[in-house]
Protein backbone atom coordinates (compact mmCIF):
# COMPACT_ATOMS: atom_id res chain seq x y z
CA UNK A 1 0.00 0.00 0.00
CA UNK A 2 2.82 2.34 1.05
CA UNK A 3 4.64 1.52 -2.18
CA UNK A 4 1.56 2.50 -4.07
CA UNK A 5 1.27 5.84 -2.21
CA UNK A 6 5.00 6.52 -2.77
CA UNK A 7 4.74 5.86 -6.51
CA UNK A 8 1.57 7.95 -6.69
CA UNK A 9 3.29 10.89 -4.97
CA UNK A 10 6.36 10.54 -7.19
CA UNK A 11 4.18 10.57 -10.29
CA UNK A 12 2.21 13.49 -8.92
CA UNK A 13 5.35 15.59 -8.35
CA UNK A 14 6.85 14.63 -11.70
CA UNK A 15 3.57 15.05 -13.55
CA UNK A 16 2.85 18.40 -11.92
CA UNK A 17 6.22 19.82 -12.89
CA UNK A 18 6.22 18.52 -16.45
CA UNK A 19 2.69 19.81 -17.00
CA UNK A 20 3.79 23.28 -15.89
CA UNK A 21 6.81 23.19 -18.21
CA UNK A 22 4.67 21.90 -21.03
CA UNK A 23 2.16 24.70 -20.60
CA UNK A 24 4.88 27.33 -20.39
CA UNK A 25 6.35 25.99 -23.64
CA UNK A 26 2.92 26.25 -25.19
CA UNK A 27 2.66 29.86 -24.05
CA UNK A 28 6.09 30.62 -25.47
CA UNK A 29 5.02 29.04 -28.74
CA UNK A 30 2.17 31.50 -29.19
CA UNK A 31 4.36 34.55 -28.58
CA UNK A 32 5.63 36.06 -31.80
CA UNK A 33 8.04 38.86 -32.42
CA UNK A 34 6.29 42.07 -33.32
CA UNK A 35 7.46 43.41 -36.63
CA UNK A 36 5.99 46.86 -37.27
CA UNK A 37 6.09 47.39 -40.99
CA UNK A 38 6.68 50.58 -42.86
CA UNK A 39 3.42 52.07 -43.88
CA UNK A 40 2.20 54.46 -46.50
CA UNK A 41 1.27 57.76 -44.93
CA UNK A 42 3.06 59.32 -42.00
CA UNK A 43 1.09 60.79 -39.12
CA UNK A 44 1.61 63.23 -36.30
CA UNK A 45 -1.58 64.38 -34.63
CA UNK A 46 0.08 66.96 -32.35
CA UNK A 47 -1.33 69.99 -34.11
CA UNK A 48 -5.02 70.80 -33.56
CA UNK A 49 -5.49 73.43 -36.24
CA UNK A 50 -8.46 72.38 -38.32
CA UNK A 51 -10.21 73.89 -41.31
CA UNK A 52 -13.69 72.64 -42.19
CA UNK A 53 -14.42 72.23 -45.90
CA UNK A 54 -18.13 72.32 -46.72
CA UNK A 55 -19.22 70.28 -49.71
CA UNK A 56 -22.46 69.25 -51.41
CA UNK A 57 -23.21 66.84 -54.22
CA UNK A 58 -23.53 68.33 -57.68
CA UNK A 59 -26.44 66.01 -58.58
CA UNK A 60 -28.80 64.28 -56.18
CA UNK A 61 -27.66 60.77 -55.25
CA UNK A 62 -30.04 57.91 -54.49
CA UNK A 63 -28.98 54.49 -53.19
CA UNK A 64 -31.97 52.91 -54.93
CA UNK A 65 -30.60 53.47 -58.39
CA UNK A 66 -27.30 54.01 -60.09
CA UNK A 67 -25.01 54.11 -57.07
CA UNK A 68 -22.09 51.71 -57.28
CA UNK A 69 -19.36 51.06 -54.74
CA UNK A 70 -16.02 52.42 -55.85
CA UNK A 71 -17.46 54.96 -58.26
CA UNK A 72 -16.43 58.58 -57.98
CA UNK A 73 -18.98 61.32 -57.86
CA UNK A 74 -18.71 65.09 -58.06
CA UNK A 75 -19.06 67.36 -55.06
CA UNK A 76 -18.92 71.13 -55.14
CA UNK A 77 -17.36 73.41 -52.58
CA UNK A 78 -20.16 75.53 -51.09
CA UNK A 79 -18.06 78.07 -49.19
CA UNK A 80 -14.64 79.62 -49.87
CA UNK A 81 -11.93 77.88 -47.84
CA UNK A 82 -9.01 79.88 -46.46
CA UNK A 83 -5.83 78.69 -44.81
CA UNK A 84 -3.69 81.42 -43.21
CA UNK A 85 -5.72 84.01 -45.11
CA UNK A 86 -4.85 82.30 -48.39
CA UNK A 87 -7.69 81.03 -50.55
CA UNK A 88 -7.21 77.30 -51.07
CA UNK A 89 -10.64 76.34 -52.41
CA UNK A 90 -13.13 78.59 -54.14
CA UNK A 91 -16.88 78.30 -53.86
CA UNK A 92 -18.12 76.20 -56.77
CA UNK A 93 -14.87 74.22 -57.19
CA UNK A 94 -15.48 70.57 -58.01
CA UNK A 95 -14.04 67.87 -55.78
CA UNK A 96 -14.21 64.15 -56.51
CA UNK A 97 -15.26 61.72 -53.78
CA UNK A 98 -15.57 57.97 -53.78
CA UNK A 99 -18.65 55.89 -52.88
CA UNK A 100 -16.85 53.75 -50.35
CA UNK A 101 -19.44 51.40 -48.90
CA UNK A 102 -23.10 50.81 -49.63
CA UNK A 103 -25.32 48.97 -47.16
CA UNK A 104 -28.64 48.17 -48.79
CA UNK A 105 -31.84 48.63 -46.82
CA UNK A 106 -33.04 45.52 -45.05
CA UNK A 107 -36.00 43.82 -43.43
CA UNK A 108 -37.57 45.11 -40.23
CA UNK A 109 -36.98 48.71 -41.21
CA UNK A 110 -33.19 48.62 -41.46
CA UNK A 111 -32.12 51.74 -43.35
CA UNK A 112 -29.71 51.84 -46.27
CA UNK A 113 -26.38 53.46 -45.61
CA UNK A 114 -23.77 54.97 -47.92
CA UNK A 115 -20.28 56.04 -46.94
CA UNK A 116 -18.35 58.57 -49.00
CA UNK A 117 -14.60 58.93 -48.59
CA UNK A 118 -11.31 59.59 -50.40
CA UNK A 119 -12.14 63.17 -51.35
CA UNK A 120 -9.56 64.38 -53.85
CA UNK A 121 -8.88 67.97 -52.93
CA UNK A 122 -6.16 69.65 -54.99
CA UNK A 123 -3.02 70.42 -53.01
CA UNK A 124 -4.18 68.49 -49.92
CA UNK A 125 -2.81 65.08 -49.01
CA UNK A 126 -5.16 62.33 -47.81
CA UNK A 127 -3.11 62.16 -44.61
CA UNK A 128 -4.27 65.71 -43.79
CA UNK A 129 -7.97 64.94 -44.12
CA UNK A 130 -10.55 63.34 -41.88
CA UNK A 131 -13.17 62.85 -44.48
CA UNK A 132 -15.47 59.86 -44.04
CA UNK A 133 -19.11 60.89 -44.43
CA UNK A 134 -22.01 58.53 -43.80
CA UNK A 135 -25.57 59.14 -44.90
CA UNK A 136 -28.40 56.88 -43.78
CA UNK A 137 -31.89 56.32 -45.07
CA UNK A 138 -35.00 56.52 -42.92
CA UNK A 139 -34.69 54.22 -39.93
CA UNK A 140 -38.02 52.46 -39.51
CA UNK A 141 -36.79 50.10 -36.80
CA UNK A 142 -38.12 52.54 -34.17
CA UNK A 143 -41.72 51.65 -34.91
CA UNK A 144 -41.29 48.31 -36.71
CA UNK A 145 -39.84 46.49 -33.68
CA UNK A 146 -42.48 47.69 -31.17
CA UNK A 147 -45.13 46.76 -33.74
CA UNK A 148 -43.54 43.35 -34.21
CA UNK A 149 -43.53 42.66 -30.48
CA UNK A 150 -47.09 43.90 -30.09
CA UNK A 151 -48.26 41.60 -32.87
CA UNK A 152 -46.51 38.50 -31.58
CA UNK A 153 -49.59 37.73 -29.43
CA UNK A 154 -51.32 36.71 -32.68
CA UNK A 155 -49.36 33.69 -34.01
CA UNK A 156 -47.19 34.39 -37.08
CA UNK A 157 -48.56 37.91 -37.56
CA UNK A 158 -45.50 39.52 -35.92
CA UNK A 159 -43.30 38.01 -38.62
CA UNK A 160 -45.11 40.06 -41.25
CA UNK A 161 -43.12 43.11 -40.15
CA UNK A 162 -40.08 41.38 -41.66
CA UNK A 163 -41.30 42.63 -45.01
CA UNK A 164 -41.12 46.28 -44.01
CA UNK A 165 -37.90 47.62 -45.44
CA UNK A 166 -35.86 50.60 -44.30
CA UNK A 167 -35.50 53.81 -46.25
CA UNK A 168 -33.08 54.43 -49.10
CA UNK A 169 -30.33 57.02 -48.94
CA UNK A 170 -31.05 60.28 -50.68
CA UNK A 171 -28.22 62.76 -50.73
CA UNK A 172 -29.69 66.06 -51.86
CA UNK A 173 -27.79 69.00 -53.27
CA UNK A 174 -28.81 70.91 -50.13
CA UNK A 175 -27.17 68.38 -47.76
CA UNK A 176 -23.92 69.75 -46.36
CA UNK A 177 -20.93 67.43 -46.03
CA UNK A 178 -18.09 68.63 -43.84
CA UNK A 179 -14.57 67.38 -44.44
CA UNK A 180 -11.87 68.40 -41.98
CA UNK A 181 -8.48 69.60 -43.21
CA UNK A 182 -5.54 69.66 -40.79
CA UNK A 183 -2.94 71.83 -42.58
CA UNK A 184 -0.08 71.13 -40.16
CA UNK A 185 -0.33 67.37 -40.26
CA UNK A 186 2.38 65.71 -42.39
CA UNK B 1 9.38 2.39 8.55
CA UNK B 2 11.74 3.52 5.78
CA UNK B 3 8.90 3.54 3.30
CA UNK B 4 6.90 5.79 5.59
CA UNK B 5 9.89 8.18 5.81
CA UNK B 6 10.11 8.20 2.06
CA UNK B 7 6.44 9.14 1.82
CA UNK B 8 6.92 12.00 4.32
CA UNK B 9 9.94 13.25 2.33
CA UNK B 10 7.96 13.12 -0.89
CA UNK B 11 5.05 14.99 0.69
CA UNK B 12 7.47 17.67 1.93
CA UNK B 13 9.06 17.85 -1.52
CA UNK B 14 5.67 18.30 -3.09
CA UNK B 15 4.90 21.30 -0.87
CA UNK B 16 8.42 22.79 -1.10
CA UNK B 17 9.00 22.52 -4.82
CA UNK B 18 5.52 23.41 -5.94
CA UNK B 19 5.43 27.09 -4.83
CA UNK B 20 8.91 27.94 -6.16
CA UNK B 21 8.20 26.36 -9.52
CA UNK B 22 4.78 27.94 -9.59
CA UNK B 23 6.35 31.36 -8.90
CA UNK B 24 8.91 30.94 -11.71
CA UNK B 25 6.23 29.78 -14.06
CA UNK B 26 3.91 32.56 -13.01
CA UNK B 27 6.57 35.09 -14.07
CA UNK B 28 7.03 33.29 -17.38
CA UNK B 29 3.27 33.12 -17.80
CA UNK B 30 2.83 36.85 -17.12
CA UNK B 31 5.71 37.71 -19.47
CA UNK B 32 4.17 35.58 -22.20
CA UNK B 33 0.75 37.15 -21.76
CA UNK B 34 2.30 40.62 -21.63
CA UNK B 35 4.14 39.93 -24.85
CA UNK B 36 0.92 38.85 -26.57
CA UNK B 37 -0.97 41.87 -25.23
CA UNK B 38 1.82 44.22 -26.37
CA UNK B 39 1.78 42.75 -29.84
CA UNK B 40 -2.00 43.08 -30.08
CA UNK B 41 -1.89 46.68 -28.77
CA UNK B 42 0.80 47.70 -31.25
CA UNK B 43 -0.89 46.27 -34.32
CA UNK B 44 -4.31 47.52 -33.15
CA UNK B 45 -3.05 51.04 -32.46
CA UNK B 46 -1.30 51.07 -35.83
CA UNK B 47 -4.63 50.36 -37.48
CA UNK B 48 -6.34 53.14 -35.52
CA UNK B 49 -3.64 55.74 -36.18
CA UNK B 50 -3.04 55.06 -39.84
CA UNK B 51 -6.77 55.13 -40.48
CA UNK B 52 -7.15 58.33 -38.44
CA UNK B 53 -9.94 56.82 -36.38
CA UNK B 54 -10.70 59.50 -33.78
CA UNK B 55 -12.53 57.11 -31.43
CA UNK B 56 -11.30 55.14 -28.46
CA UNK B 57 -10.93 51.40 -28.92
CA UNK B 58 -9.35 49.08 -26.36
CA UNK B 59 -7.78 45.72 -27.16
CA UNK B 60 -7.98 42.94 -24.58
CA UNK B 61 -6.34 39.54 -24.77
CA UNK B 62 -8.45 36.85 -23.11
CA UNK B 63 -7.05 33.43 -22.17
CA UNK B 64 -10.43 31.85 -22.77
CA UNK B 65 -10.60 29.69 -25.85
CA UNK B 66 -13.66 31.39 -27.29
CA UNK B 67 -16.55 33.66 -26.50
CA UNK B 68 -19.51 32.24 -24.58
CA UNK B 69 -22.40 31.25 -26.81
CA UNK B 70 -24.73 33.67 -25.03
CA UNK B 71 -22.76 36.77 -24.14
CA UNK B 72 -22.91 40.51 -24.66
CA UNK B 73 -20.81 41.66 -27.59
CA UNK B 74 -18.17 43.85 -25.94
CA UNK B 75 -17.28 45.31 -29.35
CA UNK B 76 -20.60 47.09 -29.28
CA UNK B 77 -21.15 47.73 -25.57
CA UNK B 78 -17.71 48.61 -24.15
CA UNK B 79 -15.90 49.40 -27.42
CA UNK B 80 -13.48 46.66 -26.49
CA UNK B 81 -11.92 44.30 -28.98
CA UNK B 82 -11.53 41.00 -27.14
CA UNK B 83 -9.04 38.56 -28.64
CA UNK B 84 -9.71 35.01 -27.46
CA UNK B 85 -6.84 32.60 -27.23
CA UNK B 86 -8.54 30.06 -29.48
CA UNK B 87 -8.45 32.52 -32.38
CA UNK B 88 -5.09 34.03 -31.47
CA UNK B 89 -3.49 30.60 -31.85
CA UNK B 90 -4.34 30.74 -35.56
CA UNK B 91 -2.51 34.04 -36.03
CA UNK B 92 0.88 33.52 -37.63
CA UNK B 93 1.89 36.89 -39.00
CA UNK B 94 1.26 40.55 -38.13
CA UNK B 95 -0.81 40.77 -41.31
CA UNK B 96 -3.13 38.08 -39.98
CA UNK B 97 -3.32 39.73 -36.57
CA UNK B 98 -4.15 43.02 -38.31
CA UNK B 99 -6.86 41.17 -40.26
CA UNK B 100 -8.45 39.89 -37.06
CA UNK B 101 -8.26 43.29 -35.33
CA UNK B 102 -9.35 45.36 -38.35
CA UNK B 103 -12.48 43.25 -38.63
CA UNK B 104 -13.38 43.93 -35.01
CA UNK B 105 -12.46 47.64 -35.18
CA UNK B 106 -14.92 48.02 -38.06
CA UNK B 107 -17.68 46.69 -35.76
CA UNK B 108 -16.61 48.89 -32.83
CA UNK B 109 -16.62 52.04 -34.97
CA UNK B 110 -20.21 51.31 -35.97
CA UNK B 111 -21.17 51.44 -32.29
CA UNK B 112 -20.05 55.08 -32.17
CA UNK B 113 -22.39 56.34 -34.89
CA UNK B 114 -26.01 57.35 -34.60
CA UNK B 115 -28.27 58.65 -31.86
CA UNK B 116 -28.17 57.81 -28.13
CA UNK B 117 -24.40 57.42 -28.23
CA UNK B 118 -24.63 54.79 -30.93
CA UNK B 119 -27.04 52.54 -29.00
CA UNK B 120 -29.50 52.14 -31.87
CA UNK B 121 -26.75 51.45 -34.40
CA UNK B 122 -25.22 48.88 -32.07
CA UNK B 123 -28.54 47.06 -31.75
CA UNK B 124 -28.92 47.13 -35.51
CA UNK B 125 -25.46 45.69 -36.03
CA UNK B 126 -26.25 42.94 -33.52
CA UNK B 127 -29.62 42.14 -35.11
CA UNK B 128 -28.65 42.63 -38.73
CA UNK B 129 -25.28 41.02 -38.41
CA UNK B 130 -25.44 39.28 -41.80
CA UNK B 131 -25.47 42.53 -43.71
CA UNK B 132 -22.90 44.22 -41.50
CA UNK B 133 -20.61 41.19 -41.64
CA UNK B 134 -19.84 41.93 -45.28
CA UNK B 135 -19.51 45.67 -44.58
CA UNK B 136 -17.10 44.99 -41.71
CA UNK B 137 -15.05 42.69 -43.95
CA UNK B 138 -14.73 45.43 -46.57
CA UNK B 139 -13.86 48.08 -44.00
CA UNK B 140 -11.25 45.70 -42.58
CA UNK B 141 -9.63 45.47 -46.01
CA UNK B 142 -9.49 49.28 -46.20
CA UNK B 143 -8.07 49.58 -42.69
CA UNK B 144 -5.38 47.03 -43.43
CA UNK B 145 -4.30 48.69 -46.67
CA UNK B 146 -4.16 52.13 -45.04
CA UNK B 147 -2.00 50.76 -42.26
CA UNK B 148 0.36 49.00 -44.65
CA UNK B 149 -0.78 45.41 -44.08
CA UNK B 150 -1.53 43.00 -46.90
CA UNK B 151 -5.33 42.57 -47.17
CA UNK B 152 -4.96 39.06 -48.56
CA UNK B 153 -4.15 38.08 -44.99
CA UNK B 154 -7.83 38.62 -44.19
CA UNK B 155 -8.71 35.91 -46.71
CA UNK B 156 -6.06 33.62 -45.24
CA UNK B 157 -7.22 34.26 -41.68
CA UNK B 158 -10.92 33.73 -42.37
CA UNK B 159 -10.16 30.65 -44.49
CA UNK B 160 -8.24 29.16 -41.56
CA UNK B 161 -10.62 30.05 -38.75
CA UNK B 162 -14.24 30.29 -39.87
CA UNK B 163 -16.09 27.03 -40.44
CA UNK B 164 -18.33 26.48 -43.45
CA UNK B 165 -22.00 26.00 -42.56
CA UNK B 166 -24.48 24.19 -44.77
CA UNK B 167 -26.95 27.04 -45.33
CA UNK B 168 -27.19 30.71 -44.57
CA UNK B 169 -30.79 31.48 -45.54
CA UNK B 170 -32.08 31.55 -41.96
CA UNK B 171 -28.77 32.25 -40.28
CA UNK B 172 -27.49 35.49 -38.80
CA UNK B 173 -24.20 34.89 -40.60
CA UNK B 174 -23.15 34.50 -44.22
CA UNK B 175 -21.56 31.35 -45.55
CA UNK B 176 -17.80 31.72 -45.11
CA UNK B 177 -17.26 30.97 -48.80
CA UNK B 178 -19.51 33.93 -49.68
CA UNK B 179 -17.62 36.24 -47.33
CA UNK B 180 -14.30 35.16 -48.81
CA UNK B 181 -15.58 35.65 -52.34
CA UNK B 182 -16.84 39.16 -51.54
CA UNK B 183 -13.51 40.10 -49.93
CA UNK B 184 -11.64 38.73 -52.95
CA UNK B 185 -13.92 40.71 -55.27
CA UNK B 186 -13.42 43.88 -53.20
CA UNK B 187 -9.63 43.52 -53.36
CA UNK B 188 -9.79 42.72 -57.08
CA UNK B 189 -11.61 45.95 -57.80
CA UNK B 190 -10.22 48.32 -55.23
CA UNK B 191 -6.68 47.12 -54.60
CA UNK B 192 -5.68 45.04 -57.64
CA UNK B 193 -1.97 45.65 -57.04
CA UNK B 194 -2.08 43.15 -54.17
CA UNK B 195 -3.19 40.46 -56.62
CA UNK B 196 -0.79 41.54 -59.34
CA UNK B 197 2.24 41.42 -57.02
CA UNK B 198 0.84 38.64 -54.91
CA UNK B 199 3.05 37.99 -51.89
CA UNK B 200 0.72 35.21 -50.79
CA UNK B 201 0.97 33.14 -53.96
CA UNK B 202 3.27 30.64 -52.23
CA UNK B 203 1.24 30.63 -49.03
CA UNK B 204 -0.37 27.22 -48.56
CA UNK B 205 -3.45 28.64 -46.82
CA UNK B 206 -4.01 31.15 -49.61
CA UNK B 207 -3.59 28.39 -52.17
CA UNK B 208 -6.18 26.40 -50.24
CA UNK B 209 -8.57 29.36 -50.55
CA UNK B 210 -7.88 29.48 -54.31
CA UNK B 211 -8.66 25.78 -54.51
CA UNK B 212 -11.96 25.98 -52.64
CA UNK B 213 -13.11 29.15 -54.41
CA UNK B 214 -12.66 28.11 -58.04
CA UNK B 215 -16.36 28.32 -58.95
CA UNK B 216 -16.81 31.67 -57.19
CA UNK B 217 -13.71 33.11 -58.84
CA UNK B 218 -14.99 31.95 -62.23
CA UNK B 219 -18.18 33.92 -61.57
CA UNK B 220 -16.10 36.99 -60.77
CA UNK B 221 -14.03 36.53 -63.95
CA UNK B 222 -17.26 36.40 -65.98
CA UNK B 223 -18.49 39.58 -64.28
CA UNK B 224 -15.25 41.39 -65.07
CA UNK B 225 -15.32 40.19 -68.69
CA UNK B 226 -18.92 41.30 -69.20
CA UNK B 227 -18.41 44.59 -67.38
CA UNK B 228 -21.52 43.91 -65.34
CA UNK B 229 -22.25 45.83 -62.14
CA UNK B 230 -24.77 43.28 -60.83
CA UNK B 231 -24.10 41.64 -57.51
CA UNK B 232 -22.85 38.08 -57.95
CA UNK B 233 -24.78 35.29 -56.26
CA UNK B 234 -21.83 33.47 -54.70
CA UNK B 235 -22.03 29.91 -53.38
Amino acid sequence: MNKFIAIFLLLLIAGFNTSIFASSNLEAGTVHQTDIKNTHLPYDFTDTKMIPIKLAVVHEVNSEKGLIEGHKIDFKVIRDVYCDEKLILKRGDIVKGRVDTIVTSGMNGFPAEVMFDDFEIPGISQSQLISGYVKKGQNRCFWVYPLKWALTIIPLVGSLTNFIKGGHVKLRTSDVITVYYYPNWP
Amino acid sequence: MQKRKLIYILICLLFLIQPSIAEDNLDEFIAAENSIQTRIDMVGTNLLNFNKIPKRVVFVYNKKDKKNLISIDKNLTSRQVVIYDGLYKSVQTDDELAAMLAREIAVVIKSYSGIWGGTIDSIQVALGSKKFEIVADKRAVDYMVNAGYNPLALIVFINKTCPQKRFDKFSRHNLTSKRLARIYEYITYKYPKYLENNEYVDNQYYQNFLLNSISNRRKLEEKIKSGSTEEIDYE
